[in-house]
């Protein structure tokens, strides 16, 4: 059996677990499972899974449900300053925090997902989901308190567990959602997040992917921009045994501006993939992205940044820069920006730069009296600073320092 | 203080110093003039511990110590200061967060206790006072953006705060117009102290109007050629390094 069919009949098995369960989700675990029947998963030919291998999850994360009871306590978790709801091992909490302007509600068949399952592993996450959750933001909301969620995907044995997150908002409002992710042991988080950005509406979103070195993570982000609407999305990350995210940002309407910041870390023998396209489908939006990288030791850094321009998108502005910072020449980055422009019209740049560590910094550094490794460290944080700094939340910030600090 | 006896080195592969000796006592400040090409930017490097400066042959003691096995943070914290001929930029790594760290290394090597985050701004907003250098400089990554005459000035603030045992300043004077060199000066003529050293490296004597040396040393073909007192820059400044070629080579 080769692997792609190994990973079909273990989601299919963990799939097994659910199909008797009479819910409101039913349908929707219908669905995905038609979706693993048909679409296989992915080898290294398929183009965008080149540099990303999928034989870490034949362990069996997918045949198995993740469901050790979470011993998380709120003290564990810092504090950014919003409403708190954890998510332990894709199962809601009994109560959902009260948010003025926003409306939380569970999941169910009635109000499905506004995408469709179209990859196996979004075929998967329907299949095998407890618990769905929908964040309604209401017209004209400017929500103060930001919503913190924190997905814990906890296990001693390989197992995985499903997250499937909606959130709308309607015109005219603004919201700040902040996703952390922060699991331990050989879990398989498989998550999904669909956004819909309402008419000139204002979305500030974080997604802090803390999870320990030990654990798997696989997800898709879906956001859809409507006219005038205004994204600002602050990804930080360190690779684990295997992290792969996919975000695709539609901007349907004329007018839609995106911004992305990005850190991904992939220190020891560490794995992170970004694959992001922006289809830039109406004119005039505007979209800006900085991600930026380090690898060390025997880490492994994937980035694919795909900038698809429509015909009609006329007036666009997209810019995409990807920095990389190389720590060991065992290290491996593959940086690969894409740019697919139907349109004269338009603004698009980007840049990829892979480098070392400069020899000359670390001397002036050492040369003052600060040891080698603490150089290091300094040169690796000066390198990410400009994204750290241009965190709106300092609590955040100030954590993002630190917690990255320590892989540095 | 300095015992530099009979010193070779090569920068890749290629011998630049060929048999230099040099002592500097505490209390002393030396220049060393020398054409371009004559060795003065690597004996700085050699001294400093830069990579890819090797010794060849002969000793560097620093305070009786041999230098050679000592990387380049320990030479910092044993009190060896090398303001930079080109000093680096550091986008992203503030002033004020390098300072803080070199100071509390060389505060640590030192046996004292790291100075408290106001009296360290303090101490920096003095030591910038000094200089001429507008305290924003602090906030700004270390060098970046700065105009050549900032960052060699910002060398000096540095120097002001460490307070080394002996200080190498590798042709600080370079590229700056006389206000500044000036203010450099100033500095440098403010650490004078009987317990401390100063190696002033330099291709113009203009600087040795402003820091009146103890002794000056000409350095060509990677070896010192003569030796004297102030009037020796005097006199070089007048004939020009041609006067010494074949002396003593």
């Amino acid at each position: 059996m080769t692997l792609t069919e190994s990973l079909k009949a273990q989601a299919l098995e963990g799939a097994t677990a659910y199909q008797q369960r009479n819910d409101t989700l039913s349908s929707l675990r219908d669905a995905g499972r038609d979706a693993l029947e048909n679409l296989p998963f992915p080898d290294k030919k398929s183009e965008r899974w080149k540099y990303t291998s999928l034989i870490k999850l034949q362990d069996g994360h997918l045949a198995k449900q993740a469901h050790k009871t979470s011993e998380l306590s709120t003290a564990d978790v810092p504090d950014f300053g919003g409403a708190q709801l954890v998510i332990t091992n894709g199962a809601l909490p009994a109560t959902l925090p009260k948010i003025d302007g926003v409306i939380f509600s569970t999941l169910s068949a009635d109000n499905p997902s506004a995408a469709k399952e179209l990859t196996p592993f979004s075929g998967f996450n329907a299949a095998t989901l407890q618990d769905g959750l929908n964040i309604h933001v209401a017209k004209g909301a400017q929500v103060k308190q930001a919503l913190h969620i924190i997905y814990v995907g906890e296990s001693d044995t390989p197992a995985s567990a499903a997250t499937r997150v909606n959130v709308t908002l309607d015109e005219n409002s603004a919201f700040t959602l902040i996703e952390h992710y922060a699991g331990t042991g050989p879990a398989l988080t498989s998550a999904i997040t669909r956004i819909h950005v309402g008419g000139n509406a204002e979305l500030t979103h974080y997604r802090l992917q803390s999870e320990s070195a030990e654990t798997l993570h696989i997800s898709e982000l879906d956001i859809q921009q409507q006219r005038d609407s205004r994204v600002r999305s602050y990804q930080l990350m360190k690779g684990n045994v295997l992290r792969r995210n996919d975000v695709r940002v539609w901007m349907n309407e004329p007018g839609a501006d995106l911004v992305i910041r990005a850190v991904f870390l992939a220190r020891d023998s560490s794995h992170v993939d970004n694959n992001v396209c922006i289809e830039h489908a109406s004119p005039h939006c505007t979209s800006d992205q900085i991600f930026k990288g380090i690898a060390g030791e025997t880490g492994k850094a994937v980035f694919n940044g795909r900038i698809h321009i429509h015909p009609g998108a006329k007036g666009t502005d997209a810019q995409l820069s990807n920095k990389n910072l190389l720590l060991a020449n065992t290290a491996e980055i593959d940086s690969k920006p894409e740019l697919e422009i139907y349109n004269d019209d338009v603004k698009c740049g980007h840049g990829t730069t892979i480098g070392q560590m400069d020899s000359e910094q670390l001397f002036y550094l050492r040369s003052r009296g600060v040891d080698a490794e603490q150089a290091k460290r300094m040169l690796g944080i000066g390198f990410i600073n400009e994204l750290i700094l241009s965190l709106p939340n300092e609590a955040i910030a100030e954590w993002a320092r630190d917690w990255l600090g320590e892989s540095l | 203080m300095l015992e530099v006896k009979n010193l070779h080195a090569s920068v890749a592969g290629k011998e630049i110093l060929k048999g230099l000796s040099l002592t500097v006592n505490a209390g002393e400040v030396h220049a060393i003039m020398g054409p371009n090409g004559s060795g003065k930017s690597t004996l700085s490097n050699v001294l400093a511990g830069r990579d890819g400066y090797e010794i060849i042959s002969g000793d560097v003691l620093f305070e009786g110590k041999p230098v050679a096995d000592m990387a380049p943070e320990e030479r910092a914290r044993a009190g060896i200061f090398l303001a930079f001929q080109y000093p680096v930029e550091i986008p992203g790594v503030s002033n004020m967060e390098f300072l803080k760290a070199s100071l509390e290394e060389i505060y640590k090597a030192q046996g004292k206790e790291p100075l408290d985050a106001v009296t360290l701004l303090r101490k920096a907003r003095e030591a910038c006072q000094q200089v001429n250098l507008d305290q924003q400089f602090l906030k700004r990554g270390v060098n970046e953006g700065f105009s050549g005459g900032e960052k060699k000035r910002n060398e000096i603030m540095q120097m002001l705060l460490l307070e080394p045992k002996l200080a190498l300043l590798d042709e600080t004077d370079s590229g700056l117009d006389i206000d500044a060199l000036q203010v450099v000066a100033k500095g440098v003529n403010s650490l004078r102290r009987p317990d401390r050293g100063i190696v002033l490296v330099t291709h113009y004597q203009r600087l040795l109007d402003y820091i009146v040396p103890d002794f000056v040393h000409v350095l060509a073909g990677g070896r010192i050629i003569k030796s004297g007192g102030k009037e020796l820059a005097l006199e070089l400044e007048e004939k020009g390094y041609g006067w010494l070629e074949g002396h003593g080579a």
